[in-house]
């Protein structure tokens, strides 16, 4: 199911814009994470390793983020940017620093599918949301764990007031920009994972252009869920669903005069358009706003 | 921020901290930055059309820096450029394949100025809109913008646009009567060069000169205030945008009718965001983007160059490299110059005090 890497972000990107940050690197993120599990998988042979470093990566990538937004204080989207494009430089430099220009394209053996016993025999639905990927059912697991962690624990409550009203969580003793650096890190090792699907769980080969704005998609998707995992499920759907049919339209009618691209653009339009007229947004009160504590 | 501290010096600082970490960068490739790239600038500048290529490259992007400098004034963040660049490309391409031969080469270009520029504005306008009478988040909206517009310049190449051969994504060549002249023989240097120079110069003007550029930059700076000051926040921000939105459609002018002289698919995809960096190299002063847009193309040139460098198959890849490095270390570089600023003024406070 080609969602799970949007809804892996997604709900990194959660986690992270409740304590206030906005991850604007995700994009070069995403794309740092699928180069660092391919390479990983590919040198020392071994998926699970490429994963790991996939995670590591995006780590790093986000530690650079965390730094400069947290710490230094400077504007999330421009270092954003920034980062995106470090990131297309890093992949595709390192990239042919480590292996020249190889004659035939290399190919890493993909994640095993894996298909659940009884479940996958379930008619038309068992196939396509049961006999999948580790990654697909890490995603599966992390939607109640991560609505848990949110909105039952003590860890999720100090998250949520980070981004509503840092002043108060800094009262109760508790390092803000500790807490939104550590949600950052934590938002870069899932985004990481889920860039690492599209090389070790998907296609098995890298790409510079192999994300191609997914990224952004995981992001817009945190906002049309309303910072909420349930609303990131429905959102990532609406995005999958959308890009299938639009697929499926191409695949049965050939290149016709449908507006096939209107489909694509529907769920960036569905975005907007909540954006602009959803009255009980939820939007943190401090999203994209370093906190300074007086001194 | 006069005296030592003054922003440029920062910057240049940082270019040149950036420059020397990019260059180290190809020591893994066991190459010696400095002879590699001594040579490739002897290139660019003993070949007059590498040369001016800088200025080439740097035409749209002094537009689509302009484009987010400008909001960026009002305190709003326009990061679609680059959907209001394709905006102002479709213009220009369907209103030259149109005119092209109808109309003397003045007219279709001014035609085809005023076209694109409105197309442009037309969406920068949506999004200000959205942003004053809905309080919609400007940064999602013009980010999302980017993707429906790109969606409907794929429908059209595909369809009404598409070229006549219908062989690929792209549309027709535009008549050469639609070409904006060339400036410098022998270059690609176009008109739109000095356009986008005297563009960056009106809008500096505007900014700083008038009392429209007066209210944007109270806004800016505090727009509770500048609304209790009687300034309608509002129509401010959606002016903002229409303006930036205008001036990322103009690229689409100087690259069709300039450069391409056709429409292709992923037209350009970069420049709206190279725009972004170079709008925050320059502190989002209009003057400051036309010489970080040229620094930009240069390093633009210099990649292409390098990598074109015989027997050493240095990747084109080597632009992002730099050009992402070179970003972080002036965003860093704010950091610092805040840092030093602030311990400075300690220092003086504590030898009033004593």
């Amino acid at each position: 199911m080609m969602s799970t890497p949007l809804f892996l972000g997604a709900l990194a990107e959660v986690f992270a814009e409740r304590t206030g940050m906005m991850v604007c690197a995700i994009e070069g993120v995403f794309l740092i994470g699928a180069w660092g599990g391919f390479i990983g998988a590919y040198i020392t042979g071994s998926l699970f390793v490429g994963l790991l470093i996939a995670m590591a990566c995006g780590m790093a990538m986000a530690a650079v983020y965390g730094v400069i937004t947290v710490y230094m204080k400077q504007h999330q989207v421009v270092t954003g940017t920034a980062l995106n494009i470090l990131a297309a430089g890093i992949c595709a430099f390192f990239q042919r620093v480590l292996f020249g220009i190889p004659t035939s394209p290399l190919q890493i053996t993909t994640l095993p599918k894996i298909a659940i016993p009884l479940l996958s025999k379930i008619p038309f639905l068992g196939p396509i949301f049961f006999n999948q990927n580790i990654l697909t059912y890490l995603a599966y697991v992390l939607i109640p764990i991560s609505i848990f962690v949110l909105f039952k624990t003590s860890l999720g409550l100090t998250l949520r007031s980070t981004g509503e009203n840092p002043e108060a969580v800094d009262v109760a003793g508790i390092n803000v920009n500790r807490v939104r650096f550590l949600a950052v890190l934590f938002a870069g090792a899932v985004s990481g994972l889920a860039g690492s699907f599209y090389t070790v769980g998907y296609l098995g080969m890298f790409t510079t252009s192999i994300i191609g704005g997914r990224g952004w998609i995981a992001f817009a998707i945190c906002f049309l869920g309303n910072w909420n995992p349930k609303g990131v499920v429905l959102g990532t759907l609406a995005f999958g669903l959308a890009d299938a049919i639009a697929i499926y339209i191409q695949a049965v009618s050939g290149s016709t005069i449908f507006p096939n691209e209107l489909i694509i653009a529907l769920p960036y339009i569905l975005t907007i358009l909540l954006t602009i007229f959803r009255k009980n947004f939820n939007v943190p009160a401090k999203l994209g706003v370093p906190y300074a504590k007086e001194s | 921020m006069k005296g030592r501290f003054n922003v440029l010096y920062f910057n240049i600082g940082a270019v040149v901290v950036g420059l020397i970490i990019s260059a180290s960068m190809l020591l893994f490739m066991q190459i010696n930055p400095l002879s590699v790239g001594g040579e490739a600038i002897r290139k660019i500048f003993t070949d007059h059309y590498t040369t001016g290529e800088i200025f080439v490259k740097a035409t749209p992007l002094i537009f689509t820096s302009l484009a987010f400098a400008f909001t960026y004034k009002a305190n709003l963040y326009n990061i679609g450029a680059q959907g209001q660049f394709y905006a102002g490309s479709i213009a220009a391409i369907a209103l030259s394949l149109w005119l092209g031969d109808v109309l003397p080469t003045v007219l279709v270009i001014l035609v085809v100025l005023a076209g694109s520029a409105a197309a442009g504005a037309a969406v920068g306008g949506l999004i200000g809109l959205a942003k004053a009478k809905f309080h919609a988040n400007e940064f999602l909206v013009s980010m999302m913008s980017t993707y429906v517009v790109k969606a409907l310049m794929d429908y059209l190449l595909r369809t009404g646009l598409q070229e006549t051969k219908a062989e690929y994504l792209q549309t027709d060549a535009i008549s050469k009567n639609a070409y904006l002249p060339n400036i410098v023989s022998g270059t690609r240097i176009h008109l739109g060069f000095v356009l986008a120079i005297v563009t960056a110069v009106l809008i500096w003007v505007l900014l700083y000169k008038t009392p429209l550029g007066f209210r944007i930059r109270a806004v800016g700076y505090n727009h509770n205030a500048a609304e209790l000051g009687g300034i309608r926040t509002g129509r401010i921000f959606t002016v903002a945008f229409l303006i930036a939105g205008g001036l990322a459609g103009m690229a689409g002018l100087t690259e069709i009718n300039g450069v391409q002289h056709m429409l292709l698919q992923d037209f350009n995809a970069s420049i709206g965001s190279f725009g972004i960096g170079i709008a925050i190299l320059a502190n989002g002063n209009p003057i400051g983007c036309i010489f970080a847009s040229i620094l930009f193309g240069f390093l633009n040139v210099m990649g292409t160059t390098m990598g074109r460098l015989p027997g050493l198959s240095i990747p084109a890849s080597i632009i992002d490299l730099i050009e992402g490095i070179v970003m972080i270390c002036v965003i860093m570089s704010y950091f610092l110059r805040g840092y030093v600023q602030s311990s400075m003024e300690k220092k003086r406070m504590k030898k009033a005090g004593a």
